[in-house]
């Protein structure tokens, strides 16, 4: 039968200790390969954010007020979830020596991923929040959906991380498949656009894609000062849990099969 | 449930009953058991095949047979890692890992770190590795260096390490893979005498080997696996002899 979490509430607590270690020494190994280590955190984002805003700023010139900020406030948080779902899609592959010595729940493998790649993301965007706040975009009550629109945001990155890693290991190839998808994805979640600036027939279908309204709901609240639209989220929050609960399932099922795939 | 009463007593103990021998608790038991490895796009390979066995508290069993025998198959399986497909596998509730050197350590970080992650790995809390740590660092005798990044280690220093963190994990059932000693010329003799002591204390170890006399040296009983079936259990000398007899009838590989 399924079996989503640990038997033992004792060893469960182990092996939460173990994700967090195992993130913590990722973060460390990952700022040692480098000569400004943590530094990369930062200038990483911003030099894509160059990138994007070159190609559609000065050569497409996009007219959107405050574009390099529009860009910016999208970017960061659509990286949140690409590196994690591409990470996750690689997780139990790569963890197939650790895997082959020692039992350990295959969650252990993505949810690192997703706990690093979510450590990265909150030092920028809490930069990123103070910098708006010093630059005079208005902060106000709506501020206080933040920790709630992070929440559900990392809900749904966790749950796309666990499907991913479930699945891979069957259909190698569907990492293939995901690196075009996940392309195709980031075009269609309105970041160097606003998905209500669509015409209003395409804008219901792109309202179907929990990341457009992900990211449309961080800019309202950061650059805008307004509150998001809170159904909409709520109905992410299900998805989003929907896909961990699927995710878990997956892993769990074939908790003792993972480490017989070939390689 | 314990194994008497899940799994008929094989016929060779009843013969021996009268012996008085001391009751013995098994701690984990084989019946038939078979595994088969999924392969792209060809048929599965039955690694193991049909096993049975038992191993008993406190006793050294020791798991001999050539290579591609399904030795390492088997330990997967007692470890926990995997699950057999075919037959029953019963454990008491019992921890049996792997000794695995070097598991998981990762090279941008320091040897100390690397012996929380090591252990965090391989099943202890982080209060039994941080009581450890200075035993651990002593028994590797690096010294100042285990605050430095392994990747500055020489091969030998991190074999150390690594034999040194795995070792004082001391699971309720220890699973050895062929290596009981590790490093540079010293430390393979040091290592190798701790293992024996452990191995021959009454400590529960399964060990596995290809060399009849590394089995009979440290080892209670014995089961003779080949193609993944157990061909024979029992004493150490009796199962030796057979493997043996069996080598000698092989032809002679060019």
């Amino acid at each position: 039968m399924f079996r989503i979490f640990p038997s033992s509430w004792k060893s469960f607590k182990r092996y939460v200790v173990l994700a967090l270690y195992e993130t913590f020494a990722d973060l460390r190994a990952e700022s040692r390969r480098t000569y400004v280590g943590y530094l990369w955190w930062i200038i990483d984002p911003i030099a894509s954010m160059f990138v994007y805003y070159l190609i559609f700023e000065v050569i497409f010139d996009r007219g959107i007020e405050n574009f390099a900020v529009f860009l910016f406030v999208g970017l960061i948080p659509w990286r949140w979830l690409q590196t994690s779902l591409i990470g996750g899609a690689n997780s139990i592959l790569h963890a197939r020596g650790v895997m082959l010595q020692v039992y350990l729940p295959k969650a252990i493998f993505p949810s690192v991923t997703f706990l690093t790649n979510t450590a990265k993301f909150l030092s920028i965007f809490v930069l990123l929040v103070v910098l708006l706040a010093v630059l005079g975009f208005p902060v106000g009550a709506p501020h206080l959906a933040l920790p709630a629109l992070l929440a559900v945001h990392g809900l749904f990155i966790a749950g796309c991380t666990l499907v991913a890693s479930a699945l891979t290991p069957f259909f190698p190839d569907l990492r293939m498949v995901l690196e075009n998808l996940v392309r195709l994805w980031f075009f269609l979640s309105g970041i160097f656009y606003s998905v209500s600036d669509l015409s209003p027939r395409l804008e219901g279908w792109f309202r179907l894609n929990p990341m457009a309204t992900v990211i449309e709901s961080y800019r309202e609240v950061v650059m805008y000062g307004r509150w998001p639209d809170l159904p909409a989220l709520a109905a992410v929050a299900v998805v989003a849990v929907c896909l961990n609960l699927v995710g878990l399932g997956i892993l769990g099922r074939f908790d003792y099969v993972y480490p017989r795939l070939s390689p | 449930m314990s194994i008497r009463d899940s799994l008929p007593e094989p016929p060779v103990e009843e013969g021996v009953a009268t012996k008085a021998a001391p009751p013995r608790t098994p701690v984990l038991a084989l019946d038939r058991v078979g595994v088969f490895y999924q392969r792209r796009r060809r048929a599965p390979l039955w690694a193991l095949e049909e096993i049975s066995l038992r191993l008993y508290k406190g006793e050294t069993l020791g798991v001999i047979g050539r290579n591609g025998a399904g030795k390492s198959t088997l330990l997967r399986l007692l470890a926990g890692i995997i699950r057999p497909d075919r037959g029953r596998y019963v454990n008491c509730g019992y921890r049996a890992t792997l000794l695995s050197l070097q598991v998981g350590f990762v090279g941008h970080l320091s040897g100390r770190e690397n012996i929380i992650l090591g252990g965090l790995l391989l099943g202890l809390h982080l209060r039994d590795i941080r009581e450890r740590m200075d035993d651990i660092i002593a028994f590797a005798e690096l010294g100042d260096f285990i605050d430095e990044p392994i990747d500055t280690y020489s091969s030998g220093m991190k074999a150390r390490l690594g034999f040194s963190a795995a070792f004082h994990v001391d699971p309720d059932i220890l699973l050895i893979d062929e290596v009981l000693g590790v490093g540079d010329a010293g430390f393979v003799e040091k290592s190798k005498a701790v293992m024996q002591d452990r191995i021959r204390s009454d400590r529960t170890v399964v060990l596995v080997s290809h060399s009849a006399s590394v089995v009979g040296s440290l080892c209670d009983r014995a089961v003779w696996i080949d193609k993944g079936r157990s061909v024979a259990e029992g004493a150490t000398a009796e199962v030796l002899g057979e493997y043996q007899k069996s080598l000698e009838k092989l032809p002679a590989r060019a």
